[in-house]
Order: C-alpha cells, then structure tokens, then sequence
C-alpha cells in the first residue's frame, strides 16, 4: 500500500520568503524601467549561420557582433577540466582492484554490492 | 690663563673616567682600579688647586656646557658649571679626601685581601664624579639630579658586603631614607620653576636675584607666586627644598640611616658619610643662601632643626659601644651646627665649620679603620684598649682630630664651632627667641661632644687591653699613615684660616675665609648675603655688639668640662660602663629614641595599608574597567559567531535578504522605482 | 514584438523559483536542479537584451553559458557523491561540520 505524494509544507519554507522578496523587488525594477524600441533582427537573416561565425572570429555573419574565438577555446578546455575533474571526485578506493576507470559495465561493482548484501 | 676654568669639566671627567675603567677591565689591573682612581683623584686635586689659585685672583667662571632641553618660551634645562670662590673652596676639599681615601683603601681594602674590588673602585670614582659634579653645578636641578647620583653611590658602597644580611638592609634604609626627602627637593625643584622660570644660582637672571626683585616689589611678571604673599611662597619653597637637605645631611628626623650606613666599608664612611656626601645637603643652603637669606622663616627652622639635631645626636653618641657609630652620631651632630650657623646668619661661620669638619671628622674615620684593621674588624669599644703604645702615629692623629672635634683651642674645632654659636647668640639676642633656644641647645651639645670624644678615646686607646687581639695587633702600613698624617696637620692648621675672635681683639686682618667668600658674583657674596639677612631678617638690625671672648670661653669651658668627665670615668686602668647607671634612660638612648622603630611603623602600618588600598583600587576598577570592555568583546562575538550554522540553506538565505536590501536601497537612492 | 519587460520578468521569475528551491530544498541533487533554473534566467535575461539591441553577441553568450552550465553540473555531482561518501546522507542540512 502507497500514499500518493503529498507536498511537504512546513516551516522549512519560511526562508523561500526571501525569494519571494527578490523577486517582487526585481519585478518592481524591470517595470519601471523605460527601454528603448527593440530592433529585432532582420527578416531574412540567419542567425545560427552569424553565430558560428562569431565562434571563430569570421565576420561573415548577417547580423553583427562580438567574436568569441578565444572565449570558445576556453569554454572547450573548461569542459574537458571539468569531465576529468568529476571522473576523479567519482573515483573510489578499491582495496581488491587497481584505481582506474571501471570499464566493465558496472559487473565488478554489482558483485562487490550485492555479495556483500547476501553475506 | 683661559685654560684653567675650561678645564673644570676635566675635574669631573678624570673620577668617571676612573669609574668606567675600574667597571670595564679592573679585574686585569693589578690592585683592582686602584691606582687609577689614586690618578685621576690626584689629577682633579691638581687642576682643583690651580683653580682655587685663579679664583683667589678674584676671577669667577660660569658657563653652560650643554642644553638638553630648550624649550620655546618657557625654562631651558642646561648642564653648566659655576666657579666661585665656594665652589672652589668645595672642590679642593673633595678632591682632597677623595684622594687620600684612595690611598687609605689601598690599606684597607687591597692588603686585607678584599674581593670585588673592582666593584669597590668604580663606585668610589662615580661617587668622586658626581659629587665633584653637583660642587660646580649651575642650576638647581643639576644639582638636584648629581644630588640622587651621590645617593645611588652611597647605596651601592654601603651595600658593599652584600652577601651578609647587614648592608644591604642598610643600603636600602639610606637610600629609602634620603629618597623620601628628595621627593619633597624635587617638588621644590619644580616649584623654583614654576615660580621662576629658571633655577640658575648665579648670574642677575637667577632666581634668587628674581626673589630678591619681587619682594622689593620689581620684576613682578617674571615671578609667579601662585596667589600668595611672595615671602610665604618662598618660604614654601625653601622649606621643600629643605626637605632634600634634611635627609641627605641626615637631620632629624631624616638622621636614622647614618648610623646604619657604617655597615661599609670604613674608608667610604670617611669619604661619604663623613666629609662629602653629606655636606652635599649644607653646601645646597649654602649655594642658595641669597634665596633662603629671604625667609626668615625658612632660617628660623634651619637654626632650630641644627641645634635640635646637635643636642639629640650628641646624646646618643654617648652610650654607644661601637667606634664607628660614635662617630656617627657625632657627625649628625656637627651636622647640626653647620645648619645652625646657616640659620643663624654664620654664614661664613658655617662654611668655615663645613671645611674643618670635613678634615677632622675623615680623620677621626680613617683613625676608626686603621684600629679596626688593627683589631682584626672589631669595632666594639670595650674590647679594645692600650693601643696608645701599638699604634702611635693613628694615636696622635686621632687625638688631634679628637681635640679638633671637641672644639679644644687651639684646634680646628674650636675656632669654627665657636664662631658659628657666637653669629647665632649675637643675631638671637636681636630679640629672636627661636635662635636663642637653638643657640642654648647647641651650647649643651658642646658638653656632649666633648664628654663622648674623649670617651671614645679613652676607651680605645688607653687604659689597658681588654681582649687578645688588643693585645697583639695587626700592624697597619705606610698607605694608612700617609693619609692619616695629612689629615692630622690640617685638623690642626685649618683653625688658623679664620680666627674671628683674635681679629676682633687684635684689629688684625687674618680673616682669610671671610676674604676669600668677599669677591665673586654678584648676588653670591659674603656682603650681599649680609645685606639681605640685614635687610629682609632682621639680623643685626638693633645693632647689637657682643665681644667674642664671653661665648668664647663659655664654649671652650663647657667642652673642657666634658673632656674631664670623661677623664675622670674612663681614664683608668679597668673602665666600667658608667652609662649603665642612667638605667632606662640609657635604654631609650642607646635604642635612639625609637626613632627607627617609628620609621619602621611609618612604613609598614601606615603606608603599606594605603598601599594595599590603592591596589585594590587599581585592580579592582581601572583593570575592571579594562577587562570589562574586552569581556564585552569576547562576549558579543561569542554569540555573534552562531550564524555561521555550518548549512548552506542559511547562507543562501542570507545572501538573498542582503541581495534584496541593497537592490531596494539603491533603487530608492537612484530612483528606480518612480 | 513583446517589449523586453515581458522577458525580464520571467527571467526574475524562474530565477526565484530556482532560489525558492535552493533555500527550501534539503536533497542535494534537487539544490542542483535549482542551480540550473537559476542558471538558465540569466540565459533568458541574455537572449532578451541580444534581441532589445539586435546584436548577436547575447546570444553567443547564452550558448557559453550553457556549456559551463554542463560543466558545472559535472563537477556539481562528483562534489555530491563525496558528500554522500563522508555523510552517508545527501541532505544538505546534515553536513554541519564546517561551522562554530
């Protein structure tokens, strides 16, 4: 037998108060703010095709802007940085195999958990 | 002939010089600084007499040699030098016990196989330099400062021997003692400041030429006497300064750490306690005496302090079993006659008492040493006895200085303790009832002095030997005959320099003493000190003439009717302590009136509760106080540290409200929200 | 088109949503699912304001953001598999030991 979810409310949610005050103090801002007319992008333009120019620094691009060669780059490395960083904040001490990667499909771990569960 | 008076630093510097040597490497000299301190104590004998020869010339010599503090319109505090023919007559005297102490230690001290003498010499060379020092000084508070420097070196050479419980103890009584009446100097000091703006002795900018201008009712804005009458405010100041005098030249009631100082060694009883230091106090009065010359007040106190003292000193020295404290209490007595002869308007009386007692009482104690020497360090009269045969030449010149002391015509004593009760009778008889009765009891005090003198002599060195080693002993050398012969000759000869009464009689010019004070600065003379105390105290006014022969000879009768007492009790054969018959008064005497147990109480029943109080005070509310607000500190972040809950929800939480407040604080600021 | 208040509030809402979330939520996975809301406002923020000037560098920015918003997430989750490591909990409000 189940229960169906019920939402949890509580005193834990007194600080979402603070949220709520942000966000009617923001809301509050952006309306009395006078912006100028949005001058949109031209009809017939390709946008996807002026951002990846923008990418790698080709001003080929229908609308313009910035270029973002090098900030591409970086984004590349920190991408790469943080797949080795999460792969080694994963990695766990095995005292009965080597410390690398498990590459067999999880059988090792499974046998480790669940021996361990019918002893 | 500038070159002499530029040279009075060196008289100074050449002790000093010998202090530092002695400190740094008197380990590897042979006696141990002695030899250097006999140089540079010659040396500064030299260039003193040479200068004492220039001054004679009728030439004085002032000059300031630094400013250490200038300020921008108020006092400059200088260092200089000041050569007048007191000065002068001073720095002869020092230099010359100095210098035969030196040689006297040479016996005393490096022949008895004394260790630590390099610590010995150095301290004689600081006391030489600084007493030296405060002799030539300027102004008063170089002098106030070479004043505690002497005091520093009295507690160091009486703390010689610091190993045994003794000295120290009595090292600390004087300094204590004596730093209890500088307090009252020093508030002096700074009130001849506030008053004057300078504390120069001489020169027509000094303030006893500026105290001498306001009470004629002239120089009005430079003098402030802080709303009183200007000749109560100098008394006031007199008075403070005289508090410094009283316990440096150890009056009553300030008298109770000389008898203790004899804890040292016997030739820095000579050289300090005898003949330098504690005239330091006297040569004060006498260096401001244009200023005290003003009060007649301050003068009435002086005379009536002196005379009391001489009488109540004089008493104690006659049951005293120990050599040295004898001649203790006898200095403390004399002491009083000095301060008598000041107060009774002596004042060449009193300098010329000053110079004799300085000869014959470093006499009488280097005389003490060579019988202690002699003795194998007994001290105690009634086991001595007979040395007469033993010890001839310390015989001789002991009986000298004994006369001398006694006040025995034709000697030193006589002369100068006679002139200094005659200046006292003949301005008490102007109607001053005060003079009179200090002038009575310094006359009784003559009694006295004469009865424990040569009670003193006749226990030591007649009669027969009371104790083995009176019997037998120790020979004493050539460096303590030398000294003591000097000596013996200036006890004698010294007398001759001033005698009033044969000048009186005769007609004849031989006040060499009263000339020698005559010329000088201005202001600082012999004349000028006679105006004023003419003028201002009344001294002399009804013109009084009194032939000098009547106290003469009362003087001189009353001390030869103590020599024969004293003749008739203990020059015999077997001497009995006689004393003992006095019974519970002897008691009281001999414990000096109670005087230190008074002291003693003053100290721990009364000041230390106070003490106590105010400790309790400090710790209590000012440390409290302290404490209190740092406790607050600690308190607050103690509970101001709680938000860091350690969930990182709270922080969120607290970073959106902060987020929140400024957004709205801006937006009113700037206007976002119209 | 819209003016650009319509975006911005919006993005003010899913942004306090996405701090709601964080503020309330004790699962540590769900705190992340908050992070990425609170991540992806700034992106709508940066989209509208590319259109409002019609340039194109907003939009750029916004794909960045969502990279790094990928990166982040990875290293999110090693962070909370060594949390679960030391506390045997995911529950933010049980790791207290940095604290007074």
């Amino acid at each position: 037998m189940t229960t169906r979810p019920k939402l949890k409310l509580g005193s834990h949610l007194l600080p979402g108060l603070a949220a709520i005050g942000l966000f009617i103090v923001m809301t509050a801002a952006f309306l009395s703010a006078s912006f100028p007319q949005p001058q949109g992008f031209p009809a017939d333009a390709n946008i996807t095709a002026s951002i990846g120019y923008a990418m790698f620094n080709l001003n080929l691009g229908d609308v313009a802007g910035e270029s973002f060669l090098a900030a591409f780059i970086i984004i590349a490395l920190t991408l790469d940085v943080a797949l080795d960083g999460s792969i080694h904040l994963a990695r766990r001490e095995y005292s009965d195999s080597d410390t690398s990667v498990i590459t067999d499909g999880g059988r090792k771990l499974k046998n480790h958990v669940f021996n361990e569960g019918d002893d | 002939m500038v070159g002499i008076f530029d040279l009075a630093p060196v008289i100074i510097l050449l002790p000093f010089i010998s202090f530092l040597t002695a400190l740094a490497i008197g380990n590897r000299l042979p006696k141990g600084g002695a030899l250097t301190g006999i140089t540079a104590t010659g040396g500064s004998l030299l260039i003193a007499i040479a200068t004492a020869v220039a001054v004679s010339g009728g030439r004085v010599y002032t000059a300031t040699i630094y400013t250490w503090a200038s300020g921008l319109d108020v006092v400059n505090l200088t260092f200089g030098v000041l050569i007048d023919p007191l000065s002068a007559m001073m720095l002869v005297i020092v230099t010359l016990v100095s210098f035969l102490v030196h040689i006297f230690s040479l016996g005393y001290m490096n022949d008895e196989g004394e260790v630590g003498l390099p610590r010995y010499y150095a301290g004689l060379g600081l006391f030489s330099a600084s007493m030296l020092g405060f002799v030539v000084a300027d102004n008063l508070l170089m002098a106030f400062m070479f004043f505690e420097l002497v005091g520093l070196c009295s507690y160091l050479l009486i703390g010689f021997w610091f190993r045994e419980p003794g000295p120290p103890s009595a090292a600390k009584k004087a300094f204590l003692v004596t730093r209890f009446g500088d307090y009252f100097f020093l508030i002096g000091v700074v009130a001849v400041f506030a008053t004057f703006g300078t504390a120069a002795f001489s020169g027509s900018g000094s303030f006893p030429a500026l105290a001498e201008a306001a009470l004629l009712g002239e120089a009005a804005e430079s003098v402030r006497t802080f709303g009183f009458e200007p000749q109560l405010w100098f008394t006031i100041i007199g008075l403070l300064i005289l508090g410094g005098v009283v316990g440096k030249s150890a009056q009553f009631p300030l008298h109770t750490w000389l008898p203790d100082a004899m804890e040292g060694p016997t030739p820095v009883s000579a050289l300090i306690h005898a003949a330098t230091m504690v005239a330091a106090g006297v040569y004060l009065v006498a260096r401001m005496y244009g200023f005290y010359a003003l009060s007649p007040t301050a003068l009435a106190v002086i005379a009536f302090f002196g005379g009391f003292t001489a009488l109540v000193a004089a008493t104690m020295g006659v049951v005293k079993r120990e050599i040295k404290q004898v001649l203790a209490y006898s200095t403390i007595s004399q002491y009083g006659y000095i301060m008598l002869g000041l107060g009774g308007g002596g004042y060449v009386a009193a300098t010329f008492h000053l110079m004799t007692h300085a000869f014959f009482k470093a006499l009488l104690f280097l005389g003490a040493g060579s019988v202690i020497i002699a003795m194998h360090h007994t001290e105690d009269m009634w086991e001595m006895g007979g040395l007469k045969k033993k010890l001839p030449v310390t015989y001789y010149t002991f009986v000298t200085g004994s006369l001398a002391l006694a006040g025995i015509i034709p000697f030193a004593g006589f002369w100068s303790k006679d002139e200094v009760l005659y200046e006292t009778l003949l301005h008490g008889l102007d109607g001053n009832t005060i003079l009179l009765a200090a002038y009575a009891m310094g006359l009784i005090a003559v009694f006295f002095t004469g009865f424990y003198t040569f009670r003193m002599v006749f226990l030591t060195f007649h009669g027969n030997p009371r104790s083995e080693t009176a019997r037998e002993p120790e020979n004493v050398g050539m460096n303590i005959k030398i000294p003591l012969t000097i000596l013996g000759i200036l006890a004698a000869t010294t007398g001759f320099l001033n005698m009033t009464p044969v000048a009186k009689l005769t007609g004849l010019h031989i006040e060499f003493l009263h000339k020698w004070l005559e010329h000088g600065f201005t202001g600082l003379t012999v004349e000028h000190y006679g105006e004023l105390l003419h003028d201002v105290a009344g001294y002399g006014a009804t013109g009084i003439e009194l032939s000098p022969i009547l106290p003469g000879a009362v003087s001189l009768g009353l001390a030869l009717a103590g020599f024969l007492l004293a003749y008739q009790l203990y020059n015999v054969p077997e001497p009995v302590a006689h004393t003992d018959r006095l019974g519970s008064l002897k008691t009281m005497v001999y414990n000096n009136y109670y005087q230190d147990e008074y002291q003693v109480w003053i100290a721990t029943g009364f000041t230390q509760p106070l003490a106590r109080v105010a400790s309790k005070l400090d710790q209590g509310v000012i440390d409290g106080v302290v404490n209190g607000v740092s406790g607050v500190s600690l308190f607050a972040g103690s509970r101001v540290r709680r938000i860091q809950t350690g969930i990182v929800s709270n922080y969120a939480a607290l970073l959106t409200l902060g987020l929140t407040a400024l957004l709205v604080g801006l937006g009113l600021m700037g206007g976002w929200f119209v | 088109m819209l003016t650009p208040q319509y975006y911005l509030v919006l993005s003010a809402a899913v942004f306090c949503t996405g701090l709601f979330g964080i503020l309330t939520r004790r699962n540590a996975l769900l705190f992340l699912m908050s992070v990425e809301l609170m991540l992806n406002a700034a992106n709508i923020n940066l989209i509208a304001f590319s259109y409002l000037w019609g340039n194109i560098t907003g939009q750029t920015f916004g794909l960045f953001v969502m990279a790094l918003a990928a990166a982040e997430v990875a290293i999110g989750i090693g962070i909370i598999l060594v949390l679960y490591r030391n506390f045997d909990n995911v529950d933010v409000t049980d790791a207290t030991t940095m604290r007074w």
